[in-house]
């Protein structure tokens, strides 16, 4: 008796529970959903009345997508190019970078750590763009507007990712570092051939997380970027929302298409992602 | 090896260069070093000097081809009402967003543990999919949603269930709506995966002891679960609260750089407004200034009163 | 130590190598990427031909400036020009256009800066090409007051395309509903019971404010013989005629309940586009360069709209307000400064050109001795849409224009009544327009203290 009572009431909180996680996940899929709606759909429309519940039922066709694989498209494929090259670069680098710092940070002891990793802190705890202005005057005086390096440098070596390598660098097996150096290993060797490879579930967690903000990067390379030709996804795609243009068609195709890339990257890495996160994440 | 016994001078040197090249690349004094030097560099270069810069810049007046030193008139022209609006506009942004990404997914990780709780992975990756996602690329599909028009889709649901449609990027109250829920919106995936990690380091004997002195849900919560959660409470309210203070985009997608009744101005806005649109880089600078004072204050009251200094690490 | 600042060196030049200046890329990429309508070249096929590049928000521009490319050229065989237009989105414009000048690079030969934004790149020594050898030659020929505006210390900075005169933009289909005679609105007085008509007899709204812009504000106190600014550039949006005309505004919404906020608060937002194609109002304010609006986004009302001039305050009072302007200039950057400005001369300044701004852009021309040309009185499209007296109604209230007093402060008091006075008093009603007109005042009056 008490037995079946103890089912039941189990079974209606499981429900309960399942109830409320749809309408969560309705919502955080929602205006995904209707992003594809409204790339399936007219898109002056769009603009003058809103997205409208009927769009969902009515017919859909694919001139937007016709017009930015057409020769309209042209330019917006010039900044999907320039967010790839830097994404990727940028991934590259600071996974490089920060890898080794938060590494250090973790594993050697030396004079200064302590204060560096202080610093670390302090940084993550400065928003960039209180230091944005200055930043911007110094690339006008390097000549480094209007390029691709001027948008990577600030994202180079990200206090966070350094936070977070240290982090997972903690729980590493330092007897192995010991070894490798009985075999007559470099400190450099024991890095990279060594210890790295130890630490793939973070490099995977950070590429996400790197690749993820220096995609959606918008201030910064708003201000450094000049010509159209240099913008980046996320700025081009804003010029599109201005009123004196006539480019929507490309606004929410290229919208639905700009996600893609990101969607590439985490399911290629989302096996460690979690994993990544878990053991990286924080520790106090 | 036959040692000859009058050494050649130059024989030695080799060898101490040698060796010196050897020490580096072996050296485990010296690999830290060359392991945090992009680090330091970047810090010097990217942190430090700008730092210094801007304050410096705050007491000039920035003209084209001029540069002049006007003493702290910038930052006695910083307290003006558009400031304390966008400081206004930032505060309630900050607070909302603290409270909704810190408690939500705290309580959404717990549910989504619970055993009896079914299609995890699927829930799990459904509200994580936003964080994919730009904020321009959202806030444009947001802005769809929520337009202005009666038949735009939040008005259509508003007026179904009897309200009165809205006009959301015209009311101080709307407009933070739009900016704080497309914020959690994008968020709320990610700092679950937080608490859903840190959940994992619950000792589950704690549970069955707890269970065992007939311990209430409640008491579970605040004597096992939260414990072990906290790290990660302090960590969500410091990330969310910094990140709401330099909050820009957010409002440039709903409002691009100016809103009606500053309704949408966030302090980073002010600066690019000031600093950027108006060229008066020297007032945004004092204002960025300003911004960091405030920040580090209310970092420094919120650290000591959840206690992340006692334990110093 | 040393092979990782090589390495970051290599990259930094390697990576800056990749990004060089805004006019090297659009060379590269100018003769395919021109399809897409923001990107325009002009003239690429021809050898030897000095590149400019040009930058507006308002692509319509584009199509002047093709045009006259084109003729040059023919002109001028000996010295060809390729222009590069380029239309961005009018904060970007600007923002990109003054931070470039400020650094010294990366600006354009030729740029649209709109009139508010003017003051901003005037500030310090302007990086911008004095104009006067090409200017003063024919200023007797044009309305002055639009080279005055973009001047400092006697140097001419700028080139108009037109004189903004603001007109009434009648939809006649709905007056004609609602039984009203256009031709019979002579005062606000008159204009408002027509617009009790509109709104009893038909679907529509009389009128449209603007809540997030000036253009319902500025020209209605400019009409008044009001401005922001008086001659010596004090600040006087806090007068009496200025409080004034905000009640009427707002009455007209709230108390009169003929008119609304525009939709999209503005009346170039594309909400506000569709509302007013389909019918949704029966007039709007508006200075006469809006017309190409009409043609490009408004098809529905073709052959439906009738211009008239502004309802009057008091009879014999003025019928127009000039509004708004866009000057052309030459960027310090160029590399062919003489070339530039004979080029921009040629094109905003001859007789041709001026009547090209009419036939191209249905824009009132500067250079007031076209205005009784044959060939500003040849069918083209805006009569079609229109009608084909639209000059001789330009001609009647040309002078019956107020000249307007541009500032160094004036970004600062358009700023303020865009996103402040006007919110607060027509769509939040929280403020009067005593209030907020003179917290706006203080606003910008503490800014010139320094």
């Amino acid at each position: 008796m008490m037995e079946k009572k103890k089912v039941v009431k189990e079974k209606t909180i499981s429900v309960l529970l399942i109830v409320l996680f749809s309408i969560v996940a309705l919502i955080s899929l929602f205006p995904v959903i209707a992003l594809v709606v409204a790339a399936l759909s007219p898109a002056s429309d769009l603009m003058r009345i809103g997205l409208t519940s009927q769009l969902f039922f009515s017919s859909w066709d694919f001139q937007n997508f016709e017009a930015i694989f057409g020769s309209e498209g042209t330019r917006y494929w010039r900044w999907y190019v320039n967010s790839l090259i830097i994404s990727g670069i940028l991934i590259i680098l600071s996974l490089f970078f920060s890898s080794m710092v938060g590494y250090a940070l973790a594993l050697y002891d030396f004079k200064g750590k302590r204060f560096i990793f202080v610093l670390v802190l302090l940084i993550l705890m400065i928003p960039f763009e209180i230091l944005m202005l200055p930043l911007f005057r110094m690339m006008m005086s390097f000549q480094l507007i209007d390029s691709y390096f001027a948008v990577m440098l600030p994202l180079i070596v990200a206090p966070v990712a350094v936070f977070f390598f240290r982090q997972y660098s903690l729980g590493l097996p330092k007897e192995l570092m010991e070894s490798a150096r009985v075999d007559g290993c470099t400190e450099f060797g024991i890095f990279f051939k060594v210890m790295a490879p130890l630490m793939l579930p973070s490099f995977a967690a950070m590429a996400i997380l790197q690749g993820l903000s220096s995609w959606n990067n918008f201030l910064w390379p708003l201000l450094v970027l000049r010509s159209n030709d240099m913008f980046t996804l996320p700025v081009g795609l804003a010029t599109l929302l201005t009123p004196y243009g006539n480019n929507y068609q490309i606004l929410f195709a290229g919208s639905v298409l700009s996600i893609v890339p990101i969607i590439i990257l985490f399911l290629f890495f989302q096996r460690f992602f979690i994993a990544g996160l878990t053991s990286g994440g924080v520790k106090g | 090896m036959p040692t000859s016994i009058p050494t050649n001078k130059n024989a030695a040197t080799v060898v101490v260069k040698r060796k010196r090249r050897f020490n580096i690349l072996y050296s485990k004094k010296a690999a830290p070093y060359i392991f945090v030097s992009p680090f330091i560099l970047s810090f010097l270069i990217l942190s430090l000097y700008p730092f210094i810069s801007a304050v410096n810049m705050s007491f000039q007046r920035v003209l084209p081809g001029q540069v002049e030193y006007i003493g702290t008139a910038n930052y006695s022209r910083v307290f003006n009402p558009t400031f304390y609006t966008a400081l206004q506009n930032t505060t309630i942004y900050v607070i909302f967003t603290v409270i909704i990404l810190t408690l939500l997914p705290m309580v959404f990780a717990i549910f989504l543990n619970h055993r009896l709780m079914k299609f995890t992975n699927f829930f799990r990756a459904s509200i994580f999919i936003p964080a994919l996602t730009s904020v321009i690329v959202a806030g444009t599909i947001f802005r769809m949603i929520f337009g202005d028009s009666e038949a735009a889709f939040a008005n259509q649901v508003l007026q179904f269930i009897g309200l009165n449609p809205v006009e959301w990027r015209y009311n101080a109250w709307s407009a933070m709506f739009l900016m704080v829920f497309l914020a959690s919106w994008r968020w709320m995936g990610v700092n679950i995966l937080y608490f859903l990690a840190a959940l994992q380091n619950v000792n589950n004997d704690l549970y069955e002891a707890a269970d065992i002195d007939g311990a209430n849900a409640w008491q579970k919560f605040k004597n096992v679960t939260f414990p072990a959660i906290k790290p990660v409470v302090i960590f969500l309210t410091t990330i969310t609260m910094i990140n709401g203070f330099r909050m820009f985009e957010e409002s440039f997608v709903f409002f691009e750089t100016s809103s009606p009744g500053n309704i949408g101005l966030t302090v980073v806005g002010y600066i690019y407004q000031e600093g950027i649109q108006r060229n008066d880089m020297g007032f945004g600078a004092a204002v960025g200034i300003v911004l960091l004072g405030i920040i580090f204050v209310i970092s420094v009251i919120q650290l000591y009163a959840t206690g992340a200094f006692k334990k110093d690490d | 130590m040393k092979k990782f600042l090589l390495t970051l060196s290599s990259a930094a030049v390697l990576l800056s190598a990749c990004g060089g200046n805004g006019s090297g890329n659009e060379e590269a990429g100018g003769g395919e990427g021109g399809d897409l309508e923001e990107q325009v070249v002009i003239g690429d096929d021809i050898e030897g031909a000095t590149e400019f590049t040009f930058w507006n928000f308002q692509e319509l521009h584009s199509q002047f400036f093709e045009d006259a490319v084109t003729r040059w050229n023919e002109e001028n065989p000996d010295r060809p020009i390729t222009l590069v237009a380029e239309t961005y989105p009018y904060d970007q414009m600007h923002n990109n256009l003054l931070l470039s000048l400020q650094s010294g690079s990366g600006a354009p030969d030729f740029a649209d800066i709109e009139i508010s934004q003017f003051a901003n790149f005037l500030q310090g020594q302007p990086q911008l090409e004095p104009l006067n050898d090409v200017v003063e030659p024919e200023l007797d020929n044009m309305v002055t007051s639009r080279f005055e505006i973009y001047a400092k210390d006697g140097e001419y900075y700028g080139m108009d395309y037109h004189v903004g005169a603001t007109v009434m933009f009648y939809n006649e289909e709905i007056m004609n509903e609602a039984g009203v005679d256009i031709d019979s609105i002579e005062t606000w007085d008159d204009y408002i019971e027509a617009g009790k008509q509109v709104v009893e007899n038909t679907e529509a709204v009389m009128t449209t404010v603007e809540s997030d812009d000036h253009f319902t504000f500025w020209p209605l106190i400019s009409q008044r013989g009001s401005d922001y600014f008086d001659a010596d550039g004090n600040v006087i949006f806090d007068n009496e005629t200025n409080v004034d005309t905000l009640q009427f505004i707002h009455d007209l919404v709230y108390e009169h309940e003929i008119a609304i906020l525009a939709p999209g608060g503005l009346h170039h937002a594309e909400e506000y586009y569709g509302f007013m194609n389909d019918g949704g109002a029966a007039s709007l304010m508006m200075p006469m360069w809006y017309m190409g609006r009409f043609l490009d986004y408004m098809g529905d009302l073709d052959g439906k709209m009738q211009i008239r001039p502004l309802p009057t305050w008091e009879e014999g009072g003025n019928r127009s307000a000039g509004m708004g302007g866009t000057g052309t200039v030459i960027t310090n950057q160029t590399e062919d400064p003489e070339l530039a400005k004979e080029f921009l001369a040629f094109a905003k300044l001859t007789e041709e050109g001026n009547i090209k701004l009419w036939e191209i852009l249905g824009f009132d021309p500067p250079r007031h001795d076209v205005w009784d040309t044959e060939e500003m009185r040849a069918d083209n499209r805006f009569f079609q849409y229109f009608h084909d007296d639209i000059f001789d109604i330009l001609l009647d209230i040309n002078d019956e224009i107020n000249d307007l007093n541009i500032t160094e402060q004036t970004p600062n008091a358009q700023q303020e009544i865009n996103s402040t006075v006007m919110h607060s008093v027509l769509r939040e009603q929280s403020k009067t327009p005593e209030e907020a007109l003179s917290d706006a005042a203080e606003a910008v009056r503490s800014r010139m203290t320094d």
